[in-house]
């Protein structure tokens, strides 16, 4: 990845840059070159104002159209009593039923195994999502918080790979404990594999 | 016009690193304060750049200000790649 070299060299090209003219202004006055110029015509100001408003304007109207249209329902996950480890939902898989509907929520019913598939399409947007451990005897809610909040949900990932079938969209997260999704991450570098943990016993 | 370029190109470059770097704490990565330190560096550079328009001298100081915030982040982080201490 390029980008944190190009960072770097850019910051100390633009570190020493504004060193030398700091200083240089104060000891030899002003000796305006195209390098260090001493101002910026009227109508560049004018241009770059004009320029940046329309940037502005732009971006935040691409914005307020991408999130109107990115409307996502809210999910209701519903993961197996005691599982402890990653989840997964796979979309548009053909022959695979579609989601179920309850209360205006998109239902997830994980099986034991912890993968689920659907024929449903992917939505995407911001939505509050809820997720519960599920038994015979009930539901009870698992928390989502922020690191050190106490959570019981991490490291959600919504991707796509490419397999002999072509395209899959998916989406992924870890349920446990803060330290229990350390230990997984930890040991899935080490091993290098991304395959769905099994049930806890 | 180099100065105002020059400010505002290295403070979205550096400031859209450290903002992906930060969106990894959606994924349980800890977030250390001095990736804030350097996302406020970021934005006074891009500020430093509109003011280079008017007042270049006030603009170098204030971009030399944020550049060394900047660095609070990748300063550490260069010695820590590399592996000096």
């Amino acid at each position: 990845m390029i980008l944190p070299y190009l960072a770097t060299a850019l910051l100390a090209l633009v570190t020493a840059y504004s060193a030398f003219v700091s200083f240089r202004q104060q000891r030899d006055g002003s000796t305006a070159t195209w390098i260090f110029p001493n101002g910026t015509r009227r109508s560049a100001q004018i241009a770059v104002g004009i320029c940046s408003l329309a940037l502005f304007l732009g971006v935040t109207g691409w914005l307020t159209i991408d999130a109107r249209h990115s409307i996502r329902h809210s999910s209701r996950f519903l993961i197996p009593e005691g599982y402890v480890g990653w989840v997964r939902v796979e979309f548009q898989i053909k022959d695979a039923p579609p989601l179920p509907v309850e209360g205006g929520e998109y239902l997830f019913k994980f099986p034991p195994s912890g993968l689920l598939r659907t024929s449903s399409s992917e939505e995407y947007g911001w939505a509050k999502d809820h997720y519960f451990y599920y038994s015979e005897k009930g539901a009870r809610i698992l928390p989502d918080t922020p690191p050190g909040g106490g959570g019981l949900i991490w490291g959600q990932i919504n991707a796509e790979e490419s397999g002999p079938l072509g395209k899959k969209k998916y989406e992924e997260f870890f349920v446990g404990t803060e330290q229990q999704f350390g230990e997984q991450t930890r040991g899935e570098q080490n091993v290098g594999s991304s395959a769905p943990a099994t049930p806890a016993k | 016009m180099i100065p105002f370029f020059l400010y505002l190109v290295v403070g979205a470059v550096t400031g859209f690193h450290v903002y992906i770097l930060l969106m990894l704490a959606a994924l349980g990565a800890p977030v250390d304060p001095l990736e804030l330190v350097s996302l406020v560096g970021s934005l006074c550079l891009i500020i430093a750049a509109y003011l280079s328009l008017f007042k270049p001298h006030a603009a170098a100081r204030l971009a030399l200000l944020a550049s060394l915030a900047i660095w609070c982040f990748y300063g550490p982080a260069i010695v820590r790649t590399v592996g000096w201490f």
